[in-house]
């Protein structure tokens, strides 16, 4: 029965994989995130100066450009910035992820709610969803930054915030659609319970979009975080963030263009290639999110 | 001997062309454009830091003025007398000289503008808080003073006690609290000038720019080719400061740029690099009221471990100029109250953990608080950590923006362990640098993160206040500060240069150090700056 199961589900996977692959943005943006993710799961092993990473000074070598030992040249208290690039990237992956495993489930179990019990749970959580999204998602962030001490927890928390309410919308207008459809109707007749209807019936046929609109959500993330910190909200020094890189090496344009000029780079490759993934993603499900 | 005629006729010609302009017709305006950090306070009651000292000695007059090496020359006031208990003070009041709006400045606006001062209870009015017991102006050009005890630094203080118009602040107030007065003019002062000073408000925000022009009233001579107009732009980033200088569409900028810039700017051709000395100290405040620094061993643990020379080198700006020089104890060389004898702190790695051994606690660990707006200050915090490091302390670096900072500073325990502060000096006297920073009645300021509260240094610093022989007073500043280094409540990494860029067609007044004016904002006086605005021309500014 299993063996049977399986192969038709292994050729879905070789007909999507098909399908992605067709596309060279999409397999670009897997690439670079891969690449990424790699770089950072190995980072201590893999960058020239890994102690450069945290408090650290060499004052002999402070600023010195690109090139040599130094790929990305030094800041201006002496530390190699391609090797805070990478450890930046880690903070930069950890918020997104611990952004999503927090916003993700409270969305999506909210929408769920909202879409399948009409009435007034649909009217509170959509009405208290409607009241989030109306505010700029940064101005919302900021304003629980100015309360909270800076740090990585708090913007996380900041970010997480603001995050949910767009998965709650999703999946409310998904499961609007879903509730109706045949196969549905045919598990309440049968006399399936609620949960069973939520979770083996309608949130599989929710599961494509959702993923794709983590993995857009991922570089967005990435992005508010770094601006965050690029306003002095998020991680604080001597731990290397992206944003905090831009943010303190904007001082010193022209002049030592590679100090802010590499982390700033950094974040366009990162979020460009979650981006495509996205893309491609939606693509192939044929998803609108 | 015809062609001498001709090189003559050239000559007249030339002569003719550079200053033709001035002979004929209006002139083009002469423009002096600078730039400092907001915000802008221009109400001579209220103004305290750098760009309020600027605009300070530019709108308004002071009785005394300071002159270079610190001495205290008349100004407003033609002469003075004190009486022998050194309580009663009479100024002269010079005649003849103009406010902004025409009318004449007589004794009535000095008794005014202390007054005023006074009642606000802002900015440097704690200098005469508790101090003045009076002041009383009799006809026209004589103004009284009496103090409650003699007040040795009094006369030093004058330089901050701007003199405004009485008739126009009167006319111009609104209600508040102090009765006949309203609000003494406190909205209208904030917004404008009312003041007798070398140039008058033209535009005034305080976030953004500030507009200053030439008073063509004033009582003294401008320099041949001062500026007609200065613009004070504000909170400007700093790449864009460095980018409006090499196109030449800034003239001057402030001191707060990091040293790189600085750097680069030395570099390009017709900019040049200037210093201010013997004003400011860097101070990196000890708590001695917090664990671990309270112990008196882990402060000398920490002078004796800290790296001066690295200090020097990464103020070093190029081979020519440095941002400061070694410092020996809290008054910076040239300031009045100098103390030559004090020792050049050194590194000394053996010496500082022989003295870490004594220490009470094994475990050292530490707070470095640095101000955020200042980036230089988180190199000197990380420079730090890393000495500690080297003779087993272990700091931890904090980045503190400036307003909770003073919010910290209010309590001894929630005061970072070490805190670098630059300070200086706002009126000619050693009291300047050593009461508002280590005299027990000043704690829980920023000035006084030391949290030092030593009777005998208070009794010293009193004793020095009251005393009225200049002399006397010297010596006894001299073993306060002996005192006070003793005690280790700081250490001080070096003397601040305040470093500033500025286009070579300008000629800032304080590029010679014979005229240093070793007081906050005194060499800003742009009646004495020179544009030459003809070589602008020729250098391509705009």
């Amino acid at each position: 029965m299993s063996v049977v199961a399986a192969a038709p589900a292994r050729e879905n996977l070789r007909r999507t994989w098909y399908a992605f692959s067709r596309n060279g943005g999409s397999l670009f943006g897997l690439g670079i995130v891969v690449v990424v993710v790699l770089l950072t799961a190995f980072a201590p092993w893999v960058t020239p100066f890994p102690r450069h990473a945290r408090a650290f000074t060499d004052f002999e070598h402070a600023s010195l450009p690109p090139g040599g030992s130094h790929l990305f040249g030094t800041d201006t208290i002496g530390r190699d910035i391609l090797t805070r690039v990478v450890f930046g990237y880690r903070f930069s992956l950890l918020l997104g992820l611990v952004v999503l495993s927090a916003a993700v489930p409270t969305g999506v179990v909210l929408g769920l709610l909202a879409g399948y019990y009409r009435g007034w749970p649909e009217t509170v959580i959509m009405r208290v969803t409607d009241i989030f999204l109306s505010i700029p998602p940064l101005a919302l962030a900021l304003a629980i930054m100015a309360v909270l001490e800076p740090n990585l927890q708090n913007a996380m928390l900041a970010v997480s915030v603001m995050w949910w309410p767009w998965y709650t919308r999703l999946v409310y207008g998904l499961v609007s659609s879903l509730r109706n459809e045949g196969y549905v109707q045919a598990a309440q007749i049968v006399g399936a319970s609620p949960a069973h209807i939520l979770l083996r019936e309608i949130l599989p046929n929710c599961l494509p979009a959702i993923l794709t609109k983590m993995t857009l959500d991922m570089a967005f993330v990435i992005l508010i975080g770094s601006s965050l910190s690029f306003l002095g909200l998020g991680v604080q020094p001597p731990d290397p963030d992206l944003g905090t890189m831009v943010a303190d090496g904007a001082k010193y344009m022209p002049d030592l263009w590679w100090v802010p000029v590499f982390p700033g780079l950094a974040i366009l490759v990162i979020v460009l290639g979650f981006n495509l993934l996205g893309d491609g993603l939606r693509d192939i499900f044929g998803v609108e999110v | 001997m015809k062609r001498l005629a001709v090189m003559a006729m050239a000559l007249v010609m030339l002569v003719l062309v550079i200053h033709g302009p001035s002979a004929g017709g209006p002139r083009e305006p002469i423009v002096l454009r600078i730039d400092e950090v907001a915000v802008a306070e221009i109400d001579p009651a209220k103004s305290t830091d750098f760009v309020d000292s600027i605009l300070f000695y530019n709108l308004y007059d002071t009785l005394v003025a300071a002159a270079p090496g610190g001495k205290l020359v008349p100004s407003l006031a033609e002469s003075w007398t004190v009486s022998p208990d050194g309580l009663a003070y009479a100024f002269k009041i010079r005649r003849g000289m103009k406010f902004h709006d025409g009318t004449e400045l007589t004794a009535a606006d000095v008794e005014f503008s202390l007054q005023r001062m006074m009642a606000l209870k802002q900015g440097f009015s704690y200098l005469y808080d508790g101090w003045v017991s009076a002041v009383k102006a009799s006809g026209p050009s004589t103004v009284a003073i009496t103090l409650t005890r003699p007040y040795g630094p009094f006369l030093a203080t004058l330089v901050r006690l701007g003199v405004v118009n009485r008739a126009l602040v009167l006319k111009n107030k609104k209600d508040g609290k102090f009765g006949e007065f309203g609000d003494y003019g406190d909205a209208f002062l904030s917004t404008t000038d009312a003041g007798s000073g070398p140039y008058r408000i033209k535009a005034h925000n305080p976030q953004q720019l500030s507009v200053i022009e030439k008073f063509p009233g004033y009582w003294q001579v401008f320099a041949v080719n001062a500026p007609d107009e200065v613009r004070v732009l504000l909170s400007v980033e700093a790449a864009t400061i460095r980018t409006l200088m090499v196109r030449r569409e800034h003239d001057v900028t402030s001191q707060w740029l990091p040293t790189e810039i600085y750097r680069a700017l030395g570099d390009t051709p017709g900019i040049a690099l200037a210093t201010e000395r013997g004003q400011s100290n860097l101070f990196l405040k000890i708590n001695t009221k917090r664990a671990p620094t309270d112990d008196l061993n882990v402060r000398r643990a920490m002078v004796l471990g800290f790296d001066y020379a690295a200090v020097l080198r990464l103020i070093q700006i190029n081979d020519r100029v440095a941002a400061g020089k070694t410092a020996r104890g809290p008054i910076p060389e040239g300031f009045p109250g100098f103390d030559p004898t004090l020792p050049v702190p050194k590194r000394d790695v053996a010496a500082a953990k022989a003295a870490l051994a004594q220490a009470k606690s094994k475990n050292v660990e530490l707070e470095f608080g640095w101000v955020a707006e200042v980036p230089l200050e988180e190199k000197i915090a990380l420079l730090f950590q890393q000495n500690m490091a080297d003779i087993g302390v272990n700091v931890k670096v904090v980045k503190v923006p400036w307003a909770l900072m003073t919010e910290k500073a209010t309590k001894p325990d929630t005061t970072p362990n070490i805190v670098p502060i630059f300070f200086a000096g706002t009126y000619p006297d050693p009291d300047s640098f050593l009461y508002s920073t280590y005299h027990g009645s000043a704690a829980g300021s920023w000035t006084s993160m030391e949290w030092l509260q030593s009777k005998d240094v208070d009794g010293l610093l009193d004793r020095a206040r009251t005393t009225a022989n200049p002399d006397q007073r010297l010596s006894l500043y001299k073993q306060a500060q002996k005192m006070i280094v003793d005690q280790v409540p700081d250490i001080y990494p070096y003397e601040q240069f305040a470093v500033f860029a500025y286009q070579e067609y300008v000629t800032p007044a304080f590029v010679d150090p014979a005229k240093a004016i070793p007081v906050q904002g005194a060499h800003w006086n742009f009646r004495l700056w020179q544009v030459d605005m003809a070589k602008k021309k020729a250098m391509g500014g705009k």
